[in-house]
Protein backbone atom coordinates (compact mmCIF):
# COMPACT_ATOMS: atom_id res chain seq x y z
CA UNK A 1 0.00 0.00 0.00
CA UNK A 2 1.33 3.17 -0.71
CA UNK A 3 1.69 6.49 1.29
CA UNK A 4 -1.67 8.12 -0.09
CA UNK A 5 -3.41 4.70 0.89
CA UNK A 6 -2.19 4.72 4.43
CA UNK A 7 -3.68 7.89 5.12
CA UNK A 8 -6.91 7.43 3.92
CA UNK A 9 -7.13 3.94 6.13
CA UNK A 10 -5.73 5.49 9.30
CA UNK A 11 -8.33 8.84 9.20
CA UNK A 12 -11.10 6.17 8.56
CA UNK A 13 -9.87 4.17 11.23
CA UNK A 14 -9.57 7.23 13.71
CA UNK A 15 -13.72 7.41 12.76
CA UNK A 16 -14.29 3.83 14.19
CA UNK A 17 -12.06 4.25 17.10
CA UNK A 18 -14.58 7.20 17.50
CA UNK A 19 -17.58 5.50 17.00
CA UNK A 20 -17.23 2.80 19.43
CA UNK A 21 -16.56 5.88 22.52
CA UNK A 22 -19.76 6.26 21.41
CA UNK A 23 -21.09 3.40 21.90
CA UNK A 24 -20.60 3.73 25.98
CA UNK A 25 -23.01 6.30 25.57
CA UNK A 26 -26.12 3.54 24.02
CA UNK A 27 -27.79 0.98 26.63
CA UNK A 28 -29.33 -2.03 25.79
CA UNK A 29 -30.50 -3.25 22.54
CA UNK A 30 -29.29 0.58 20.71
CA UNK A 31 -25.61 -0.49 22.13
CA UNK A 32 -25.71 -3.97 20.19
CA UNK A 33 -27.24 -2.05 17.12
CA UNK A 34 -24.48 0.34 16.95
CA UNK A 35 -21.86 -2.43 17.92
CA UNK A 36 -23.47 -4.26 14.65
CA UNK A 37 -22.99 -0.88 12.45
CA UNK A 38 -19.69 -0.04 13.24
CA UNK A 39 -18.97 -3.91 12.41
CA UNK A 40 -20.31 -3.40 9.00
CA UNK A 41 -18.58 -0.39 8.30
CA UNK A 42 -14.90 -2.10 9.31
CA UNK A 43 -15.23 -4.62 7.61
CA UNK A 44 -16.45 -2.65 4.01
CA UNK A 45 -13.34 -0.24 4.91
CA UNK A 46 -11.04 -3.34 4.92
CA UNK A 47 -12.39 -5.07 2.13
CA UNK A 48 -12.29 -1.55 0.09
CA UNK A 49 -8.92 -1.28 1.12
CA UNK A 50 -7.94 -4.83 0.19
CA UNK A 51 -10.64 -6.28 -2.83
CA UNK A 52 -12.18 -3.09 -3.83
CA UNK A 53 -11.72 -4.92 -7.42
CA UNK A 54 -14.21 -7.32 -6.14
CA UNK A 55 -16.94 -5.39 -4.37
CA UNK A 56 -17.01 -2.31 -7.04
CA UNK A 57 -17.54 -4.77 -9.71
CA UNK A 58 -20.12 -6.60 -7.64
CA UNK A 59 -21.82 -3.38 -7.20
CA UNK A 60 -21.83 -2.24 -10.65
CA UNK A 61 -22.81 -5.56 -11.86
CA UNK A 62 -26.30 -5.65 -9.08
CA UNK A 63 -26.77 -1.93 -9.82
CA UNK A 64 -26.38 -2.06 -13.98
CA UNK A 65 -24.29 0.55 -13.74
CA UNK A 66 -22.03 0.84 -16.69
CA UNK A 67 -19.49 3.96 -17.48
CA UNK A 68 -18.10 5.40 -20.84
CA UNK A 69 -14.12 6.09 -20.14
CA UNK A 70 -14.34 8.56 -23.53
CA UNK A 71 -16.17 8.37 -26.30
CA UNK A 72 -17.23 5.78 -28.44
CA UNK A 73 -16.54 3.36 -25.61
CA UNK A 74 -18.25 1.63 -22.81
CA UNK A 75 -17.22 -0.41 -19.85
CA UNK A 76 -19.25 -3.00 -18.99
CA UNK A 77 -21.30 -3.54 -15.87
CA UNK A 78 -19.10 -6.20 -14.78
CA UNK A 79 -16.09 -3.99 -15.07
CA UNK A 80 -13.96 -6.62 -16.59
CA UNK A 81 -14.54 -5.73 -20.69
CA UNK A 82 -14.26 -2.13 -22.91
CA UNK A 83 -16.90 -2.14 -25.62
CA UNK A 84 -16.48 0.06 -28.65
CA UNK A 85 -19.42 0.05 -31.31
CA UNK A 86 -18.14 1.07 -34.82
CA UNK A 87 -20.97 1.27 -37.18
CA UNK A 88 -22.82 -1.43 -35.68
CA UNK A 89 -19.72 -4.04 -34.76
CA UNK A 90 -19.04 -4.44 -30.98
CA UNK A 91 -15.27 -4.80 -30.10
CA UNK A 92 -14.87 -5.90 -26.88
CA UNK A 93 -11.45 -5.65 -25.10
CA UNK A 94 -10.12 -7.21 -21.55
CA UNK A 95 -6.96 -7.69 -19.98
CA UNK A 96 -5.00 -10.25 -18.38
CA UNK A 97 -2.12 -9.88 -15.94
CA UNK A 98 1.28 -11.83 -16.97
CA UNK A 99 4.16 -11.31 -15.29
CA UNK A 100 6.56 -12.66 -16.37
CA UNK A 101 8.92 -12.53 -12.91
CA UNK A 102 9.73 -10.00 -10.95
CA UNK A 103 11.90 -7.57 -12.94
CA UNK A 104 12.56 -5.43 -9.92
CA UNK A 105 15.54 -7.89 -8.90
CA UNK A 106 16.05 -11.51 -9.58
CA UNK A 107 16.17 -13.58 -6.21
CA UNK A 108 18.58 -16.10 -5.37
CA UNK A 109 19.10 -18.09 -7.87
CA UNK A 110 21.88 -20.05 -9.46
CA UNK A 111 23.59 -18.21 -12.14
CA UNK A 112 23.60 -21.45 -14.18
CA UNK A 113 19.66 -22.31 -13.63
CA UNK A 114 18.91 -18.82 -14.67
CA UNK A 115 21.14 -19.26 -18.24
CA UNK A 116 19.29 -22.14 -19.04
CA UNK A 117 15.84 -20.65 -17.79
CA UNK A 118 16.95 -17.48 -20.55
CA UNK A 119 17.90 -19.68 -23.31
CA UNK A 120 14.70 -21.60 -23.17
CA UNK A 121 12.02 -18.68 -22.92
CA UNK A 122 12.03 -17.35 -26.75
CA UNK A 123 11.07 -21.07 -28.02
CA UNK A 124 8.67 -21.61 -25.18
CA UNK A 125 7.49 -17.88 -25.80
CA UNK A 126 6.59 -18.51 -29.58
CA UNK A 127 5.54 -22.11 -28.86
CA UNK A 128 2.60 -20.67 -26.75
CA UNK A 129 1.93 -17.35 -28.83
CA UNK A 130 1.87 -19.97 -32.12
CA UNK A 131 -1.56 -21.30 -31.66
CA UNK A 132 -3.64 -18.01 -30.69
CA UNK A 133 -5.63 -17.45 -33.38
CA UNK A 134 -6.86 -13.81 -32.61
CA UNK A 135 -5.15 -10.70 -32.26
CA UNK A 136 -3.87 -9.78 -28.86
CA UNK A 137 -1.12 -7.36 -27.29
CA UNK A 138 1.64 -7.96 -24.74
CA UNK A 139 2.75 -5.38 -22.79
CA UNK A 140 5.83 -4.66 -20.90
CA UNK A 141 5.50 -1.34 -18.82
CA UNK A 142 9.13 -0.48 -17.16
CA UNK A 143 10.23 2.31 -15.83
CA UNK A 144 13.79 3.08 -13.80
CA UNK A 145 13.56 2.86 -9.98
CA UNK A 146 15.88 5.49 -7.81
CA UNK A 147 18.74 3.75 -6.86
CA UNK A 148 19.78 5.32 -3.59
CA UNK A 149 16.11 5.03 -2.58
CA UNK A 150 16.18 1.41 -3.56
CA UNK A 151 19.64 1.02 -2.17
CA UNK A 152 18.47 2.50 1.36
CA UNK A 153 15.13 0.48 1.56
CA UNK A 154 17.12 -2.98 0.53
CA UNK A 155 19.88 -1.87 3.50
CA UNK A 156 16.76 -1.15 5.88
CA UNK A 157 15.57 -4.47 5.42
CA UNK A 158 19.25 -6.40 5.36
CA UNK A 159 20.16 -4.32 9.22
CA UNK A 160 16.45 -6.06 10.31
CA UNK A 161 16.97 -9.25 9.17
CA UNK A 162 20.50 -9.44 10.10
CA UNK A 163 19.15 -8.17 13.61
CA UNK A 164 16.35 -11.24 13.62
CA UNK A 165 19.25 -13.64 12.79
CA UNK A 166 21.31 -12.69 15.34
CA UNK A 167 18.33 -13.17 18.34
CA UNK A 168 17.31 -15.96 16.96
CA UNK A 169 20.77 -17.18 17.41
CA UNK A 170 21.18 -15.90 20.46
CA UNK A 171 18.18 -17.45 21.56
CA UNK A 172 18.56 -20.97 20.04
CA UNK A 173 15.93 -21.35 17.82
CA UNK A 174 15.23 -24.43 15.17
CA UNK A 175 17.69 -24.46 12.63
CA UNK A 176 14.42 -24.08 10.09
CA UNK A 177 14.21 -21.00 11.26
CA UNK A 178 17.30 -19.95 10.62
CA UNK A 179 17.83 -21.09 7.58
CA UNK A 180 15.08 -19.13 6.60
CA UNK A 181 16.37 -15.62 7.97
CA UNK A 182 20.07 -16.21 6.24
CA UNK A 183 18.48 -17.16 3.11
CA UNK A 184 16.60 -13.66 3.04
CA UNK A 185 19.98 -12.07 4.35
CA UNK A 186 21.60 -13.75 1.10
CA UNK A 187 18.69 -12.74 -0.95
CA UNK A 188 19.32 -8.63 0.28
CA UNK A 189 22.71 -9.06 -0.01
CA UNK A 190 22.28 -10.46 -3.77
CA UNK A 191 20.25 -7.22 -4.86
CA UNK A 192 22.48 -4.85 -3.00
CA UNK A 193 25.42 -6.79 -5.28
CA UNK A 194 23.42 -6.07 -8.05
CA UNK A 195 23.29 -2.29 -7.51
CA UNK A 196 27.28 -2.78 -6.66
CA UNK A 197 28.06 -3.81 -10.09
CA UNK A 198 25.75 -1.59 -11.66
CA UNK A 199 23.13 -3.08 -12.89
CA UNK A 200 19.49 -0.35 -12.40
CA UNK A 201 16.83 -1.63 -10.49
CA UNK A 202 13.43 -1.67 -13.09
CA UNK A 203 9.75 -1.61 -12.28
CA UNK A 204 7.74 -3.90 -14.54
CA UNK A 205 4.00 -4.36 -15.33
CA UNK A 206 3.15 -7.01 -17.49
CA UNK A 207 -0.42 -7.59 -19.03
CA UNK A 208 -1.79 -9.06 -22.34
CA UNK A 209 -4.65 -7.22 -23.93
CA UNK A 210 -6.63 -9.01 -26.38
CA UNK A 211 -10.09 -7.67 -28.39
CA UNK A 212 -13.09 -9.73 -29.64
CA UNK A 213 -15.45 -8.49 -32.14
CA UNK A 214 -19.41 -9.54 -32.61
CA UNK A 215 -22.85 -8.16 -33.79
CA UNK A 216 -23.96 -7.89 -30.46
CA UNK A 217 -22.43 -6.72 -26.97
CA UNK A 218 -23.36 -9.72 -25.61
CA UNK A 219 -21.81 -11.99 -28.91
CA UNK A 220 -18.58 -9.87 -28.47
CA UNK A 221 -18.15 -10.30 -24.72
CA UNK A 222 -19.20 -13.72 -25.19
CA UNK A 223 -15.84 -13.99 -27.87
CA UNK A 224 -13.63 -12.37 -25.37
CA UNK A 225 -14.28 -14.10 -22.33
CA UNK A 226 -13.45 -17.39 -25.09
CA UNK A 227 -10.00 -15.88 -26.33
CA UNK A 228 -9.04 -15.20 -22.56
CA UNK A 229 -9.61 -18.26 -21.91
CA UNK A 230 -7.53 -19.12 -24.41
CA UNK A 231 -4.87 -16.89 -23.94
CA UNK A 232 -4.88 -18.26 -20.25
CA UNK A 233 -4.32 -21.92 -21.40
CA UNK A 234 -1.41 -21.09 -23.84
CA UNK A 235 0.34 -18.83 -21.73
CA UNK A 236 0.14 -21.02 -18.48
CA UNK A 237 3.09 -22.86 -19.88
CA UNK A 238 5.12 -20.02 -18.91
CA UNK A 239 4.73 -20.23 -15.40
CA UNK A 240 3.01 -16.60 -15.14
CA UNK A 241 -0.10 -15.64 -12.65
CA UNK A 242 -2.85 -15.31 -15.23
CA UNK A 243 -6.01 -13.49 -13.86
CA UNK A 244 -8.30 -10.96 -15.40
CA UNK A 245 -8.09 -7.40 -14.50
CA UNK A 246 -11.58 -6.06 -13.35
CA UNK A 247 -12.65 -2.68 -11.82
CA UNK A 248 -10.09 0.57 -12.12
CA UNK A 249 -7.52 -1.22 -13.23
CA UNK A 250 -8.80 -1.84 -15.94
CA UNK A 251 -10.21 1.70 -16.73
CA UNK A 252 -6.75 2.82 -16.14
CA UNK A 253 -4.84 -0.12 -18.77
CA UNK A 254 -7.34 1.85 -20.60
CA UNK A 255 -6.15 5.08 -20.47
CA UNK A 256 -2.27 3.71 -20.88
CA UNK A 257 -3.22 3.24 -24.44
CA UNK A 258 -3.65 7.03 -24.93
CA UNK A 259 -1.02 8.51 -21.90
CA UNK A 260 1.49 6.55 -20.27
CA UNK A 261 2.17 7.53 -16.49
CA UNK A 262 4.49 10.28 -15.98
CA UNK A 263 6.36 8.14 -12.77
CA UNK A 264 6.69 4.91 -11.08
CA UNK A 265 4.80 6.43 -8.13
CA UNK A 266 1.79 7.15 -10.87
CA UNK A 267 1.95 3.22 -12.07
CA UNK A 268 2.50 1.87 -7.98
CA UNK A 269 -0.36 3.51 -6.87
CA UNK A 270 -3.17 2.81 -9.37
CA UNK A 271 -1.70 -0.98 -9.30
CA UNK A 272 -1.77 -1.85 -5.62
CA UNK A 273 -4.15 -5.26 -5.73
CA UNK A 274 -4.14 -7.17 -8.93
CA UNK A 275 -1.04 -6.75 -11.21
CA UNK B 1 -11.12 19.55 -6.83
CA UNK B 2 -8.64 17.91 -4.85
CA UNK B 3 -9.29 14.44 -3.66
CA UNK B 4 -7.59 14.66 -0.57
CA UNK B 5 -9.77 17.95 0.11
CA UNK B 6 -12.29 15.69 -0.50
CA UNK B 7 -11.89 12.37 2.11
CA UNK B 8 -10.73 15.56 4.69
CA UNK B 9 -14.33 17.11 4.18
CA UNK B 10 -16.25 13.39 4.59
CA UNK B 11 -14.18 12.89 7.75
CA UNK B 12 -14.55 16.21 9.45
CA UNK B 13 -18.01 15.69 8.78
CA UNK B 14 -18.16 12.24 10.16
CA UNK B 15 -16.41 13.42 13.34
CA UNK B 16 -18.82 16.82 13.61
CA UNK B 17 -21.84 14.13 13.61
CA UNK B 18 -19.91 11.80 15.89
CA UNK B 19 -19.39 14.72 18.41
CA UNK B 20 -22.63 15.72 17.87
CA UNK B 21 -24.14 12.41 18.91
CA UNK B 22 -21.85 12.17 22.16
CA UNK B 23 -22.53 15.69 23.37
CA UNK B 24 -26.39 16.38 22.50
CA UNK B 25 -28.68 15.23 25.10
CA UNK B 26 -30.62 13.00 22.48
CA UNK B 27 -32.87 9.74 22.91
CA UNK B 28 -30.78 6.45 22.53
CA UNK B 29 -33.12 6.19 18.57
CA UNK B 30 -31.49 9.70 16.97
CA UNK B 31 -27.78 8.97 18.23
CA UNK B 32 -28.07 5.21 16.33
CA UNK B 33 -29.07 7.02 13.67
CA UNK B 34 -26.28 9.71 13.96
CA UNK B 35 -23.76 7.11 14.49
CA UNK B 36 -24.97 5.49 11.11
CA UNK B 37 -24.37 8.50 9.31
CA UNK B 38 -21.43 9.27 9.93
CA UNK B 39 -20.24 5.63 9.55
CA UNK B 40 -21.42 6.45 5.22
CA UNK B 41 -19.49 9.74 6.06
CA UNK B 42 -16.36 7.60 7.13
CA UNK B 43 -16.78 5.28 4.44
CA UNK B 44 -17.91 7.77 1.69
CA UNK B 45 -14.23 9.40 2.81
CA UNK B 46 -12.22 6.25 2.43
CA UNK B 47 -14.02 4.92 -0.86
CA UNK B 48 -13.78 8.68 -2.57
CA UNK B 49 -10.11 7.91 -2.89
CA UNK B 50 -10.96 5.71 -6.46
CA UNK B 51 -14.52 6.10 -6.71
CA UNK B 52 -15.82 9.65 -5.77
CA UNK B 53 -16.74 9.94 -9.54
CA UNK B 54 -19.57 7.37 -8.75
CA UNK B 55 -20.97 9.05 -5.91
CA UNK B 56 -23.62 11.38 -7.48
CA UNK B 57 -24.74 8.58 -10.14
CA UNK B 58 -25.13 6.29 -7.28
CA UNK B 59 -27.58 9.08 -5.22
CA UNK B 60 -29.11 9.08 -8.48
CA UNK B 61 -29.80 5.46 -9.52
CA UNK B 62 -27.85 6.72 -13.06
CA UNK B 63 -27.18 3.15 -15.28
CA UNK B 64 -24.53 5.43 -17.33
CA UNK B 65 -22.18 7.25 -15.73
CA UNK B 66 -20.31 9.26 -18.50
CA UNK B 67 -16.59 9.90 -17.27
CA UNK B 68 -15.86 11.96 -20.41
CA UNK B 69 -17.89 12.75 -23.20
CA UNK B 70 -14.47 13.52 -25.12
CA UNK B 71 -12.43 11.93 -27.60
CA UNK B 72 -9.58 9.92 -26.26
CA UNK B 73 -7.30 11.59 -28.27
CA UNK B 74 -6.48 13.23 -31.14
CA UNK B 75 -3.14 12.76 -33.72
CA UNK B 76 -1.25 16.06 -33.37
CA UNK B 77 -0.41 18.07 -36.29
CA UNK B 78 2.68 16.53 -37.02
CA UNK B 79 1.35 13.48 -37.19
CA UNK B 80 3.45 11.28 -35.23
CA UNK B 81 2.18 11.20 -31.81
CA UNK B 82 -1.21 11.61 -30.32
CA UNK B 83 -2.75 14.05 -27.57
CA UNK B 84 -4.82 13.32 -24.35
CA UNK B 85 -6.16 15.68 -22.04
CA UNK B 86 -5.56 15.26 -18.85
CA UNK B 87 -6.68 17.99 -16.68
CA UNK B 88 -5.76 21.14 -17.53
CA UNK B 89 -2.09 19.59 -19.09
CA UNK B 90 -1.61 18.08 -22.57
CA UNK B 91 -0.20 13.95 -22.72
CA UNK B 92 1.89 13.52 -26.20
CA UNK B 93 2.38 10.11 -26.77
CA UNK B 94 4.56 8.74 -29.44
CA UNK B 95 4.98 5.69 -30.82
CA UNK B 96 8.21 3.73 -31.77
CA UNK B 97 8.53 1.28 -34.25
CA UNK B 98 10.98 -1.81 -32.92
CA UNK B 99 12.15 -3.50 -36.60
CA UNK B 100 12.80 -7.17 -35.07
CA UNK B 101 12.02 -10.19 -37.42
CA UNK B 102 13.57 -13.27 -35.98
CA UNK B 103 12.30 -16.78 -34.48
CA UNK B 104 13.82 -18.65 -32.62
CA UNK B 105 13.69 -21.66 -34.84
CA UNK B 106 16.26 -20.47 -36.56
CA UNK B 107 18.34 -19.69 -33.68
CA UNK B 108 21.36 -21.33 -32.00
CA UNK B 109 21.20 -22.69 -28.09
CA UNK B 110 24.10 -19.74 -27.82
CA UNK B 111 21.92 -17.27 -29.78
CA UNK B 112 18.33 -17.52 -27.83
CA UNK B 113 20.48 -16.82 -24.63
CA UNK B 114 21.86 -13.36 -26.47
CA UNK B 115 18.53 -12.74 -27.57
CA UNK B 116 17.25 -12.79 -23.90
CA UNK B 117 19.50 -10.91 -22.55
CA UNK B 118 19.01 -8.60 -24.96
CA UNK B 119 15.22 -7.76 -24.40
CA UNK B 120 16.40 -7.84 -20.52
CA UNK B 121 18.63 -4.94 -21.18
CA UNK B 122 15.80 -3.38 -23.51
CA UNK B 123 13.68 -3.44 -20.59
CA UNK B 124 15.55 -1.76 -18.20
CA UNK B 125 16.76 1.13 -21.51
CA UNK B 126 15.17 4.48 -20.05
CA UNK B 127 14.76 5.78 -16.77
CA UNK B 128 11.20 7.28 -17.50
CA UNK B 129 8.12 4.80 -18.22
CA UNK B 130 8.07 2.84 -21.50
CA UNK B 131 5.60 0.33 -22.70
CA UNK B 132 7.21 -2.54 -24.42
CA UNK B 133 4.26 -4.47 -26.82
CA UNK B 134 4.09 -7.58 -28.89
CA UNK B 135 0.93 -7.34 -30.83
CA UNK B 136 -0.39 -9.50 -33.30
CA UNK B 137 -3.29 -8.12 -35.69
CA UNK B 138 -5.47 -9.06 -38.45
CA UNK B 139 -3.64 -8.25 -41.73
CA UNK B 140 -5.89 -5.77 -43.04
CA UNK B 141 -7.64 -7.24 -46.42
CA UNK B 142 -10.37 -4.92 -46.72
CA UNK B 143 -8.59 -3.23 -50.20
CA UNK B 144 -8.39 -6.43 -51.84
CA UNK B 145 -11.86 -7.62 -50.63
CA UNK B 146 -13.38 -3.97 -52.05
CA UNK B 147 -11.91 -4.88 -55.44
CA UNK B 148 -13.01 -8.01 -55.59
CA UNK B 149 -15.95 -7.03 -54.50
CA UNK B 150 -16.23 -4.41 -57.16
CA UNK B 151 -15.18 -6.81 -60.05
CA UNK B 152 -17.71 -9.50 -58.96
CA UNK B 153 -20.45 -6.51 -59.66
CA UNK B 154 -19.22 -5.62 -62.91
CA UNK B 155 -18.58 -9.55 -64.09
CA UNK B 156 -22.42 -9.82 -62.84
CA UNK B 157 -23.61 -6.81 -64.67
CA UNK B 158 -21.73 -8.02 -68.41
CA UNK B 159 -23.28 -11.65 -67.71
CA UNK B 160 -27.30 -9.58 -67.07
CA UNK B 161 -25.99 -7.72 -70.32
CA UNK B 162 -24.86 -10.84 -72.67
CA UNK B 163 -27.84 -12.74 -71.26
CA UNK B 164 -30.40 -9.85 -72.24
CA UNK B 165 -28.25 -9.46 -76.40
CA UNK B 166 -28.65 -13.31 -76.50
CA UNK B 167 -25.08 -13.21 -76.84
CA UNK B 168 -23.30 -16.68 -77.87
CA UNK B 169 -23.33 -19.25 -75.56
CA UNK B 170 -19.38 -19.50 -75.16
CA UNK B 171 -19.32 -16.04 -74.62
CA UNK B 172 -21.77 -16.71 -71.80
CA UNK B 173 -20.16 -19.62 -69.99
CA UNK B 174 -16.68 -17.36 -70.46
CA UNK B 175 -18.77 -14.72 -68.12
CA UNK B 176 -19.98 -17.36 -65.52
CA UNK B 177 -16.28 -19.19 -65.36
CA UNK B 178 -15.03 -16.03 -64.30
CA UNK B 179 -18.13 -15.66 -62.12
CA UNK B 180 -17.62 -18.60 -60.27
CA UNK B 181 -13.78 -18.12 -60.37
CA UNK B 182 -14.05 -14.55 -58.21
CA UNK B 183 -16.77 -16.10 -56.11
CA UNK B 184 -14.14 -18.67 -54.64
CA UNK B 185 -11.53 -16.62 -54.53
CA UNK B 186 -13.93 -14.38 -52.07
CA UNK B 187 -14.91 -17.34 -50.21
CA UNK B 188 -11.61 -18.77 -49.53
CA UNK B 189 -9.90 -15.11 -48.86
CA UNK B 190 -12.42 -14.28 -46.30
CA UNK B 191 -12.35 -18.08 -45.15
CA UNK B 192 -9.42 -17.46 -42.82
CA UNK B 193 -7.35 -14.29 -40.91
CA UNK B 194 -3.88 -13.45 -41.38
CA UNK B 195 -1.90 -12.21 -38.79
CA UNK B 196 0.73 -10.00 -38.78
CA UNK B 197 3.01 -9.46 -35.55
CA UNK B 198 4.47 -6.01 -34.38
CA UNK B 199 6.72 -5.08 -31.66
CA UNK B 200 6.87 -1.11 -30.54
CA UNK B 201 7.11 1.02 -27.78
CA UNK B 202 5.81 4.08 -26.58
CA UNK B 203 6.15 6.95 -24.43
CA UNK B 204 4.56 9.69 -23.03
CA UNK B 205 5.88 13.56 -21.87
CA UNK B 206 3.23 15.83 -20.57
CA UNK B 207 3.54 19.83 -21.12
CA UNK B 208 1.06 22.56 -20.84
CA UNK B 209 1.07 23.28 -24.29
CA UNK B 210 0.76 21.09 -27.33
CA UNK B 211 3.90 21.98 -29.09
CA UNK B 212 5.89 21.51 -25.76
CA UNK B 213 5.02 18.05 -24.98
CA UNK B 214 4.95 17.07 -28.56
CA UNK B 215 8.61 17.97 -28.67
CA UNK B 216 9.68 16.49 -25.17
CA UNK B 217 7.79 13.29 -26.26
CA UNK B 218 9.97 13.21 -29.09
CA UNK B 219 12.94 14.11 -27.19
CA UNK B 220 12.11 11.27 -25.16
CA UNK B 221 11.73 9.03 -28.20
CA UNK B 222 14.87 9.68 -29.16
CA UNK B 223 16.53 8.63 -26.58
CA UNK B 224 14.88 5.50 -26.37
CA UNK B 225 15.42 4.50 -30.27
CA UNK B 226 19.37 4.93 -29.76
CA UNK B 227 18.97 2.89 -26.59
CA UNK B 228 16.88 -0.05 -28.90
CA UNK B 229 19.01 0.26 -31.35
CA UNK B 230 22.18 -0.06 -29.48
CA UNK B 231 20.89 -3.26 -27.50
CA UNK B 232 19.42 -4.80 -30.79
CA UNK B 233 21.44 -3.38 -33.83
CA UNK B 234 18.24 -2.48 -35.54
CA UNK B 235 16.93 0.77 -36.70
CA UNK B 236 13.88 1.91 -34.96
CA UNK B 237 11.52 4.32 -36.29
CA UNK B 238 8.57 6.59 -35.32
CA UNK B 239 5.26 5.86 -36.14
CA UNK B 240 3.57 8.32 -38.19
CA UNK B 241 -0.32 9.11 -39.37
CA UNK B 242 -2.78 6.79 -40.11
CA UNK B 243 -0.02 3.81 -38.77
CA UNK B 244 -0.51 5.10 -35.59
CA UNK B 245 -4.36 3.79 -35.01
CA UNK B 246 -2.82 0.71 -35.15
CA UNK B 247 -1.86 0.37 -32.12
CA UNK B 248 -4.91 2.14 -30.41
CA UNK B 249 -7.70 1.34 -32.35
CA UNK B 250 -9.46 -1.65 -31.48
CA UNK B 251 -10.89 -1.87 -34.43
CA UNK B 252 -7.55 -1.54 -36.58
CA UNK B 253 -6.59 -4.62 -34.85
CA UNK B 254 -9.71 -6.74 -36.58
CA UNK B 255 -10.39 -4.75 -39.70
CA UNK B 256 -13.88 -3.85 -40.35
CA UNK B 257 -14.51 -5.69 -44.11
CA UNK B 258 -12.52 -8.76 -43.19
CA UNK B 259 -15.03 -9.14 -40.23
CA UNK B 260 -18.04 -8.49 -41.94
CA UNK B 261 -17.06 -10.95 -44.59
CA UNK B 262 -15.95 -13.12 -42.29
CA UNK B 263 -19.27 -12.63 -39.84
CA UNK B 264 -22.09 -12.74 -42.94
CA UNK B 265 -20.27 -15.80 -43.71
CA UNK B 266 -21.13 -17.34 -40.56
CA UNK B 267 -24.51 -16.79 -40.57
CA UNK B 268 -24.72 -18.04 -44.27
CA UNK B 269 -23.39 -21.11 -43.04
CA UNK B 270 -25.72 -21.12 -39.66
CA UNK B 271 -28.81 -20.74 -42.35
CA UNK B 272 -27.68 -23.45 -44.40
Amino acid sequence: MDEEGIIYLIFSLVIIVLSFAILTSLHGIYTIIGLVLVVIALVFIIAMNWADFLLMPALTSVLGMTFQPARNYTITKGQNAIIKNVNGLFYATGYITANLFAYTFKEETAAEEDEVRLAAAPEMWERAVMSLGFPYKFHVLSCGMDVQKVRDEIEGRRSFQEFQLSRALQSGSNEVTVTDLQRRVNIEQAKMDRISQGEKPIATLMYTETTAVGITEKAATDALDAQIKQLQIALSSLDLQLSRIVGRELYTLFRYNFSMPNSFADIASAFDQQM
Amino acid sequence: MNKLYVMIAFFLASALVLAAAAALPLPQYAKIVLLAVALVLDVAGFSSRYYLYMFRPLLRLKKHVVLSSEDAYWISSTADSILHKSGDDIVATVYVLIPLYRSSTEMSDSERLEFSRQVSRLIGVSRDPVRFTTEMYVMNKDAYIQTLRDTISATENEQADLTFKNAPAAELERVKGKLAMLHNMLDSISKGMSFEMVSYASISATGSKEYEAISAAQQKARELMSGIGSVFGVSPSLITGENILKFIEPEALIPFSTMTEQISKGLEEQVV
